[in-house]
């Protein structure tokens, strides 16, 4: 290889850099609002592994299009290429880069998930003791005895042993340690709020101890994520994320409240009996649970972000 | 019958598998193993079809947020169709339709080791394959629990009759896996013991080695989803408990026992259009496959890494910390072996004499898209970021890219490659362009908006969504229907050249290989004479004959 | 002639024609294969039963204690040796000894027949069935597993032993007859890790 065409190479090399290191930037705006310490997390390492895969698409995809553009054959050239059958050295590197981008990107991906640290199921017995590091704020509240969150098809119902209040809106003070503890009363179910990035199968027959800590206010979809039967598109509600105070002024206002019935699409469409879709079709389904009886009832029409 | 009348038949009288003339041979219990493979591939396709109307009924409910086409149970009904027939009904049978036809031919053999096992393997397909479709008539319609089918949801049974849409699933699955358990045992057979003399393992052409790692694959991998299908059944007729958790049973257990399986088997899936891209590259490129030996070989780690890489696909399902990240780690490693293979691609094509044509094109394409796939494969593997994302429509995405983008443009670039061979008959380059641009573009605007969406948190297998999710599922569904368009100019090329093409001769290609040197299509029993293999196998540009002798002596002098 | 005729005599040319003694070669080694394929399927159940073994918190079902040991490790001599016996049946197989062989071969029929027998014997007697927990279902489906296997086996005996009086049929060494040994023998070895698992390790 001449000079030149090295120059050239390394100058494709870094024009590449430049574009990816912009893609990688990018990738910031394709997801949803940062509301929680883990989010902040999984957007850099998403933002680094865009960086690393643009970086490679480009290049990649680069030289094909420069053969495909500059070296086909004229309309009448039957004949054959240089018969290069390998070259171990260029073997060698292209083995090598992998690896270490692997490496790269495991050691990354292993750090981002040492400190957002979730909690699995097989820790549960450990629930409390650590405490991640994306916390911001570790207060004394966070002792407090976790939240239950009960699944069932087709809806959530949130449970506070402390006040002993139902709902089916989550509500979370900001800036602290979130506890949960999930549980389905049937099939699986998965707890997903995309502005948290945190997501878990919630497995029937086990008590799940769940911990994130938003980090924003405000009121995000709350969706189920394990496929959970006929009306498992619906099962979704919202969690409000809210100042230490209005947290509080919440849990008092509803304690007062008596139970009602919640709104409940599964349930709600499943006794509307006739079929509207123009393929006048359907199939018996499991019967969905009566809607929850709550002391505050979310509705399908509030807002989210 | 005696041999007597055989000997007097003259040679151009002699069937010839492929040619329409003798179409009824398709229907019939034949041994051929040219005839099987079109058998494979044309009833691979007839459900291809079948399984992409489904997938058009399915975005069509998607265009709008609100689930108004179809009943819920009807859309979930659908997906769960549409994966299993898309997976079992139609990448399995084209791989074995593709590996039936080609590998003895490649490897200079008269037919697989085991012809009426390999009659029976074929025959069982349409078996499966209408009790999969009976099951949409049954009370309560098919399986409607995806094509996992996950305990509980999938031991739910509403009608409570004994023969439900579930348990003709199980069925057919299984069926599915004894059709190719018997295959693999068949392929994997002929190619350690059939090799015609000279052909040592390094002179055997790259795919056969992929195809020989695919049926690795079904033989250690199947048997596990077998044991676990085997108990999920029992659960739903018997009563026994195995995955139930209201009766002691353990609903996770299960998901191993699937994702063991069905995690390699997106490699027994791709690893052949692997070997199809190591074909057409340097037919199409004028120069030999760059780096051949560890090209093959990596075909064999990646055959070793996918039985211990499953979890990656329950990052989410409960699984302890530790789990997490030793399989994140091993998923990772698979990227290596991988890149190995796209880099000789590239610099096959690199400083080569580029032709076009329509299954370069396809290869080109499919490569493309692969890449992009494989990019975001990477991604998913990294578990914090597959948290998000898990049973998202970025996973959709993900794996559409490379199931569509890379394994159906591979088969596409397969058949026009091989199309003269199989039938004698070129097909119309016009048209086969046209294919090629409209499933490109239909691809590419059908599945890349499902990666925002699923970074936004739209989840899969649902039949409404909020309505933010609006916008990227009307472009996916323009692209899926545009895709269902493409499909057109295809089968209307292939009938009509398969009928009334031109003459396409032995070799249209120049392309060095077994397969080329034979008539096409080629004779009963494919040689005349066993080749003797004396190169290796992609000698592009160096002028060294393949073979010592001419394997069709005989009927060369004959015939033409 | 027509074509459709045509295609059967060239069928029949090519299942009894050229090369047919590679064929032989060709059904031990695809044989083979397959065994080690199916056993993955064994290997699959031992998985889960372990899982579950060191996992589920009321194993036993209620009112059992755990298996009585005696009887089935009879059972499991008897089956362990009648390998050596099939053994001898091919020996004399090998030597022409046609009687001898039948004599060997059919007891190791016998002896599988008796585990057979003292399978189901155990089974009438035990006060657990299929759906009594995750522990009755992996014990009826191991054993059953495992039993539909030597059933199996000891058709495939039968058969070669009436095949054996078929005049010269064995005269080249019998495929049949080898690989029926072999699976034999692929049988017995699944017990012993069969029976480890499930009686000793309780
Ligand atoms: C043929 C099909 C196919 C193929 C080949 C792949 C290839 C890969 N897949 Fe994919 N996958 C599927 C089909 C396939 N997948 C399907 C069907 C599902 C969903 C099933 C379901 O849920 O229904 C799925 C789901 C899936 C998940 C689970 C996501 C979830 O449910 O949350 C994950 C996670 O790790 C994953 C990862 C990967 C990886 C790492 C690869 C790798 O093999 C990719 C390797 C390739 C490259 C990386 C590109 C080339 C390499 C280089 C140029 C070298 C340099 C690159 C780097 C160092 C990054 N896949
Ligand atoms: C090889 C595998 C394969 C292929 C090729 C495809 C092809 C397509 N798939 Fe999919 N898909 C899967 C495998 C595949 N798929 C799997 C495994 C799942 C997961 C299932 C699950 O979650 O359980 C899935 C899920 C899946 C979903 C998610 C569903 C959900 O989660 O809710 C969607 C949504 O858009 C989709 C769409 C499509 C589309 C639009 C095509 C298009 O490419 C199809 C293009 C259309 C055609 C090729 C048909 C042309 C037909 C005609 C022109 C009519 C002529 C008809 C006759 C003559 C009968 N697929
Ligand atoms: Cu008959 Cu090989
Ligand atoms: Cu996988």
């Amino acid at each position: 290889m001449n000079r030149r065409t090295i120059l050239v190479l390394v100058g494709l090399a870094i024009a590449d850099l430049f574009i990816s290191v912009w893609v990688g930037q990018q990738a910031y705006h394709w997801m949803p609002p940062q509301a929680s310490a883990e989010s902040v997390l999984v957007d850099n390492l998403f933002s680094f592994m865009t960086t690393i895969g643009s970086f490679i698409f480009l290049g990649v995809v680069g030289a094909l299009l420069y053969a495909i553009l500059f070296q086909r054959a004229a309309k009448y050239d039957a004949s054959d290429g240089p018969p290069i059958e390998g070259n171990i050295p260029l073997e060698v590197v292209w083995t090598a880069i992998p690896i270490l981008l692997v490496i790269w990107i495991g050691t990354f991906s292993y750090q981002t998930y040492d400190r957002m640290s979730i909690l699995g199921p097989m820790e549960h017995k450990a629930m409390g003791m650590s405490m991640a590091e994306a916390a911001p704020v570790a207060s004394p509240e966070a002792e407090q005895s976790p939240i239950n969150v009960y699944a069932r098809q087709w809806a959530w119902e949130f449970h506070y042993p402390a006040q002993n209040i139902r709902s089916t809106e989550l509500h979370l003070p900001v800036n602290q340690r979130a506890k949960l503890l999930l549980s389905s009363e049937d099939v699986l179910h998965g707890f997903f709020v995309p502005a948290f990035r945190v997501k878990q199968d919630v497995v029937p027959g086990q008590e799940i101890g769940f911990e994130f800590t938003p980090i924003r206010e405000g009121r995000y979809r709350l969706r189920d994520s394990e496929y959970s039967g006929t009306y498992f598109a619906a099962n979704q509600t919202n969690v409000v994320v809210e100042s230490a105070e209005d947290y509080e002024q919440w849990l008092t206002t509803v304690a007062s409240l008596p139970p009602t019935p919640a709104q409940n699409v599964a349930y709600e469409e499943f006794n509307r009996t006739t079929t509207q879709n123009p393929i006048g079709l359907g199939w018996k389904t499991v019967k969905p649970a009566p809607a929850p009886i709550v002391n505050y009832a979310s509705s399908e029409d509030d807002f989210h972000e | 019958m005696s041999n007597a009348s055989l000997e007097v038949t003259p040679p151009n009288l002699q069937p010839q598998p492929g040619a329409p003339d003798n179409w009824r041979r398709f229907f019939s219990f034949s041994t051929d193993h040219k005839v099987i493979g079109i058998q494979y591939i044309v009833i691979a396709f007839v459900f291809f079809l079948f399984g992409g109307l489904l997938a058009m009924i399915m975005r069509g409910e998607l265009i709008t947020p609100e689930a108004d086409l179809v009943d819920r149970t009807v859309y979930n009904g659908l997906f769960t169709m549409h994966g299993t027939i898309m997976l079992f009904m139609w990448t399995f049978p084209m791989l074995n339709g593709l590996a039936n036809y080609l590998v003895p031919l490649m490897i200079g053999a008269r037919d697989m080791a085991f012809p009426r096992l390999n009659a029976a393997a074929f025959w069982l397909v349409p078996i499966f394959g209408v009790i999969l479709t009976l099951s949409f008539f049954v009370p309560g319609g098919p399986s409607q629990s995806g094509w996992w089918a996950y305990p509980p949801v999938s031991l739910q049974n509403p009608t409570g009759n004994l023969i439900n849409g579930q348990s003709l699933w199980l069925l057919a699955v299984a069926l599915s896996g004894v059709s190719s358990i018997m295959g693999a045992v068949n392929i994997v057979t002929t190619i350690f013991r059939m090799r015609a003399p000279g052909m040592g393992w390094f002179k055997m052409p790259a795919f056969c080695w992929t195809v020989l790692s695919a049926q690795i694959i079904q033989l250690f991998g199947l048997p596990a989803l077998t044991a676990g299908a085997v108990m999920l059944l029992l659960d739903l007729t018997v009563g026994t408990s195995f995955f139930e958790p209201s009766r002691g049973g353990d609903p996770i257990l299960y998901q191993h026992f699937f994702w063991f399986y069905s995690h390699p088997a997106v490699y027994v899936i791709i690893l052949p259009i692997f070997g199809i891209f190591s074909e057409v590259f340097p037919v199409y490129s004028r120069k030999p496959l760059f780096g051949y030996k560890i090209v093959v070989l990596s075909s064999l780690i990646i055959t070793g890494l996918s039985g211990i890489v499953w979890v990656h696909h329950m990052f989410a399902s409960g699984t302890p910390g530790w789990m997490r990240m030793l399989f994140m780690f091993t998923t990772m490693m698979i990227s290596v072996p991988t890149g190995i293979k796209v880099f000789a691609w590239v610099a096959t094509i690199w400083g080569g004499k580029l032709r076009l044509k329509t299954p370069m094109l396809f290869a080109l394409g499919g490569l493309f898209m692969f890449l992009f796939a494989g990019i975001t494969g990477i991604m998913l593997s990294s578990a914090p970021f597959d948290i998000h994302v898990n049973n998202t429509y970025f996973v959709v995405g993900h794996f559409h890219y490379v199931i569509y983008g890379a394994v159906v443009m591979g088969f596409y670039a397969a058949i026009y490659h091989w199309f003269p061979k199989m039938t004698g008959r070129m097909y119309y380059e016009g048209l086969g362009q046209l294919h090629f641009v409209l499933t490109f573009i239909g691809t590419n605007l059908n599945f890349l908006p499902m990666h925002p969406l699923g970074l936004q948190g739209m989840p899969r297998r649902v039949a409404s969504y909020d309505p933010e999710f609006a916008f990227w599922n009307v472009l996916a569904s323009l692209g899926g229907f545009l895709l269902g368009v493409s499909t057109l100019p295809f089968i209307l090329n292939i009938l009509s050249a398969w009928v009334r093409g031109e003459e396409a001769g032995d070799n249209p290609w120049r392309a060095i290989g077994l397969e080329w040197l034979v008539s096409s299509p080629p004779p009963h029993e494919n040689f005349d004479e066993i080749p003797v293999v004396v190169s290796a196998p992609y000698g592009y540009g160096s002028n060294e004959p393949l073979v010592e002798n001419n394997p069709t002596k005989e009927l060369a002098s004959e015939h033409s | 002639m027509s074509t459709a005729k045509l295609d059967q005599t060239v069928n029949t040319q090519v299942v009894q024609g050229v090369g047919h003694e590679e064929e032989e070669d060709h059904r031990m080694f695809g044989f083979i294969v397959f065994l080690l394929s199916e056993s993955v399927i064994f290997l699959s159940f031992f998985a889960g039963y372990i899982v579950y073994k060191t996992n589920v918190t009321d194993w036993l079902p209620a009112g059992v204690e755990g298996l009585e040991v005696r009887e089935p490790f009879i059972n499991t001599v008897v089956l362990v040796s009648s390998s050596f016996v099939i053994y001898f049946a091919e020996r004399y197989l090998h030597r022409d000894n046609l009687w001898g062989f039948r004599a060997f071969w059919l007891l190791t029929m016998a002896m599988g027949s008796f585990f057979l027998y003292g399978q189901a014997v155990e089974w009438m007697s035990l006060p657990f069935g299929f759906k009594s927990g995750v522990f009755g279902g992996t014990f009826y489906l191991l054993t059953g597993f495992h039993g539909l296997h030597v059933l199996t086996g000891v058709l495939l005996q039968s058969i070669m032993l009436a095949r054996s009086f078929i005049p010269n049929n064995y005269a080249g060494g019998e495929y049949g007859v080898a690989a029926t040994s072999l699976f034999w023998h692929f049988v017995d070895v699944i017990w012993i890790v069969l029976f480890i698992l499930i009686y000793v390790w309780q």
